[in-house]
């Protein structure tokens, strides 16, 4: 039995490492940095990078040395929007750049202490000149080798103009104290055309990427130097970040929203499995009858009934018309009926027709015909036989429905103001919180998960046959 | 042998032909599938308006403001066929002005006077493209997936087993929400969403079917010829599970549909089109006023065709598969 356990907890493993992989797939690649979307089209750079860095947005994705910045926009570069006196924006992109001086002015001030990459295409053609200069805290990384140092700057030749296009890459170092200019280009003999002028930062580590992060906010155990000396292991609690929305840690919205949705869905979740199983248990009783025909016409009919419309007929007819209920609002228990009742009425019409075929299954096995030839009665088979051996598939479908606990609820809780999870998911795709939006997402598929390995544990108790697979 | 008693063999039927008798004989699936096919029209209908005022760069009658007929109750209850007007008029040209008055906004207008019928076969329009698109997206993937799961076993099945029970534990519609708030709001999201969720299911029963054909003495013979694993796959297998994937197909387009109106109507759907969805976020305040036409109207259409597909999914799945029989 116990190896059974540790063998189908390990299975665990493999899904969970999946949700991590792809909630990361479609937040972080696919995604990106939600700054712009969440903050506006007129916020400056800084704020994103801000907003990025707490999120960690600013990291390499798995693995690598260097990162883009915002503190350089590029795009505007290859758009002509620098103002230069001298540039002038060319066709297809980049800059055509006449003989002078050019500042690389930085959307704000580079990260003290820190390694920086300018990136510089040059387009064929020109006898043109080009050299890089820096000035003040601003030292050549790398390679010196190529630098000059003349009247309190550095320099660097970067291109004489050649037949073939060109790139260069010039690595500098930010010191403790970055102020005003510090970085340009000096173009000499002829003008010269750019076609992309790019600034990346490097890692301090190359592991210290958005997918370590995100994993280290899952699993924040830690390395400490204990105070004895020695090293000991430390569990930080699990940190989703912060909400952007509601500046809330979002791991406290999360235990402040689960109390609500589990107030509303438990009911609906037993209510509805009472009501399918008992209603599935006529049409059994009845099977071949109008009875029977009935439920399933019916059932068919309640499940093409949209669940909006559940929703929002129930709140005309008996929130408003007939005044039996509150409409919105989490106040007391009386603000519970409608929501459930809305739930359990969406969900029966599935439920009956699952648990009358299941029923069905069962009536016309061997087992019910022996004990029907040995003279039990209808209701006695039915209660005694069918429905005992009906609970496997009845407990694998209750299982398919755990989820549905933790955020099923999505649209009957933003609809009555019931401040459970899926109100808080709702709310977060409205504003784009990401942080939220994963956090709840995650939780949700590991609940699942192990809802799994509860119920094939169970099923193990319950019947010796599994063990054997 | 006797060969007189095999010629006297009735002709031997395919699987659809034998299918298509069986679905013939029941009345319901024959009347859903009418339905579905007016839905159809209707949504074939609404694809040519909208391309013909697009093209002739106007403003569509569903879209067109009219403040002048605003909370126009349904045709029918406005009593086309009498009125003061009709005074003096004969019988007959009473009724004529009666059945024009009855063509006269048939479902009555919403709250800036736009046609709720045109709206609706918009919205129609709208399913259409979400179900047709969605499948598009989902069937491929899973009947793929599916396939090279089940036919070639070992660690090509445990990944594809992975990915799919690991995309089976995500909670559905929140999933969904996820895909459509990253790649935007609009039509995409609600695609991309809704298709790269729907082939989870597919994919598993593919799988299993795929499995339960493999060891079949034809594929064997098939592998005995020399032919190609991909030849086996998508040439003798597939052909065999297919009614599978009309099967799910039938009753996934419905649910499409569905998750869409939700989307829409949580404002991450459509945008700027009268889909169901909006119509129904648009509705539910005048419904408070009393306006309940552009509400119903909206709702008819929605539990009209999710309730053929559902009625006709059952009854060509008791066609095609004879050992899943639900009805009995």
């Amino acid at each position: 039995m116990w190896g059974y356990v540790v063998r189908r907890t390990l299975q665990m493993i493999p899904t969970v490492l999946g949700v991590i992989l792809i909630t990361f797939v479609l937040f972080n690649v696919v995604g990106g940095s939600p700054a712009a979307m969440t903050l506006g089209r007129h916020v400056s750079p800084r704020m994103l990078e801000e907003f990025d860095e707490l999120r960690g947005f600013n990291k390499p994705l798995i693995f690598g040395w260097w990162t883009g910045t915002r503190a350089w926009d590029a795009a505007a570069f290859r758009r002509g929007g620098m103002h230069w006196p001298g540039a002038a924006a060319a066709d297809g992109g980049g800059q055509r750049m006449a003989p002078g001086e050019y500042e690389l002015r930085t959307a704000f001030e580079l990260l003290p202490e820190t390694v920086y990459r300018w990136d510089i295409s040059f387009m064929e053609g020109g006898g043109a000149e080009v050299e890089f200069f820096c000035r003040g805290d601003v030292v050549p990384a790398g390679r010196t080798s190529e630098w000059r140092r003349v009247d309190g700057e550095w320099r660097r030749v970067l291109w004489r103009g050649g037949r073939s296009a060109g790139r260069a890459k010039v690595t500098v170092r930010v010191g403790a104290e970055p102020a005003g200019v510090l970085a340009g280009l000096r173009v000499r003999k002829a003008s010269v055309m750019i076609r992309d002028i790019r600034l990346a930062r490097r890692m301090e580590h190359p592991w210290d990427s958005q997918f370590i992060f995100y994993l280290r906010q899952l699993f924040p155990l830690e390395l400490v130097h204990g105070a004895g000396g020695g090293w000991r292991l430390a569990w930080k609690g699990v940190d989703f970040g912060v909400s952007y929305a509601t500046n809330q840690r979002v791991s406290r919205m999360l235990r402040d929203g689960i109390i609500p949705s589990l107030t509303l869905t438990v009911p609906i979740f037993f209510i509805g499995l009472m009501s399918g199983i008992s209603l599935a248990l006529v049409c059994a009783y009845f099977r071949d009858t109008w009875i029977d025909r009935f439920f399933v016409v019916f059932s068919v009919a309640l499940m093409s009934i949209n669940y909006l419309v559940w929703i929002v007929a129930g709140q005309y007819l008996l929130g408003y018309r007939l005044g039996w209920f509150p409409v919105w609002g989490y106040e007391s228990w009386r603000y519970l009926l409608l929501p459930v009742l809305v739930g359990v009425i969406s969900g029966l019409g599935v439920d009956i027709r699952f648990y009358r075929t299941i029923m069905l299954d069962e009536m016309y096995k061997d087992y019910v015909r022996t004990a029907l030839a040995k003279g039990v009665g209808g209701a006695g088979i039915l209660f005694r036989h069918v429905l005992k051996n009906a609970m496997i598939p009845v407990v694998t479908n209750t299982v398919i429905a755990i989820p549905f606990l933790y955020t099923g609820s999505l649209l009957l809780e933003s609809f009555f103001g019931i401040p459970g999870l899926g109100y808080i998911g709702v709310n977060a795709v409205n504003s784009s919180d990401v942080d939220v939006l994963r956090a709840v997402v995650f939780i949700g598929a590991v609940l699942y998960v192990v809802a799994n390995l509860l119920t094939d544990i169970c099923y193990a108790l319950v019947d010796p046959r599994v063990k054997i697979r | 042998m006797n060969t007189e008693s095999v010629e006297s063999l009735p002709e031997s039927m395919t699987l659809w032909q034998d299918a298509w008798r069986r679905l013939r004989r029941r009345r319901l699936a024959m009347v859903c599938l009418a339905v579905v096919g007016l839905y159809t029209l209707a949504a074939m209908y609404g694809e040519c308006v909208y391309w013909w005022y697009r093209l002739h760069d106007e403003t569509p009658p569903y879209k067109r403001v009219n403040l002048a007929e605003q909370y126009q109750p349904p045709s029918f209850l406005r009593s086309p066929f009498g009125g003061r007007e009709t005074g003096r008029m004969s019988s007959l040209e009473r009724f004529l002005h009666g059945l024009k008055a009855l063509g006269h906004h048939p479902l009555g207008t919403d709250g800036l006077g736009r046609d709720v019928l045109q709206r609706v076969i918009q919205g129609t329009r709208i399913a259409y493209q979400v179900g047709i698109v969605t499948s598009l997206i989902a069937i491929p993937i899973g009947v793929v997936l599916g396939c090279l799961a089940g036919y070639f076993g070992g660690r090509v099945d445990d990944f594809i087993v992975w990915l799919y029970s690991t995309f089976a534990c995500i909670p559905g519609l929140l999933f969904i929400l996820a895909i459509a708030m990253v790649v935007g709001k609009g039509l995409l999201g609600v695609y991309l969403g809704i298709g790269l969720t729907m082939w989870v299911g597919l994919c598993r029963l593919i799988r299993g079917e795929v499995i339960k054909h493999k060891e079949r003495p034809y594929v064997t013979a098939a592998r005995a010829l020399g032919l190609g694993h991909f030849r086996i796959i998508f040439r003798h297998i597939l052909p065999n599970v297919f009614h599978v994937v009309i099967v799910t197909f039938t009753l996934r387009f419905p649910y499409a549909i569905g998750t869409e109106v939700i989307m829409s109507f949580l404002g991450i759907g459509v945008q700027g089109e009268p889909s169901w969805g909006i119509m129904i976020s648009n509705a539910r305040l005048r419904l408070w006023h009393g306006v309940w036409w552009e509400m119903a109207a909206a709702t008819a259409a929605i539990f009209g065709i999710v309730l053929a597909f559902n009625l006709l999914g059952d009854a060509l799945r008791d066609a095609l598969d004879p050992r899943l029989r639900t009805g009995r």
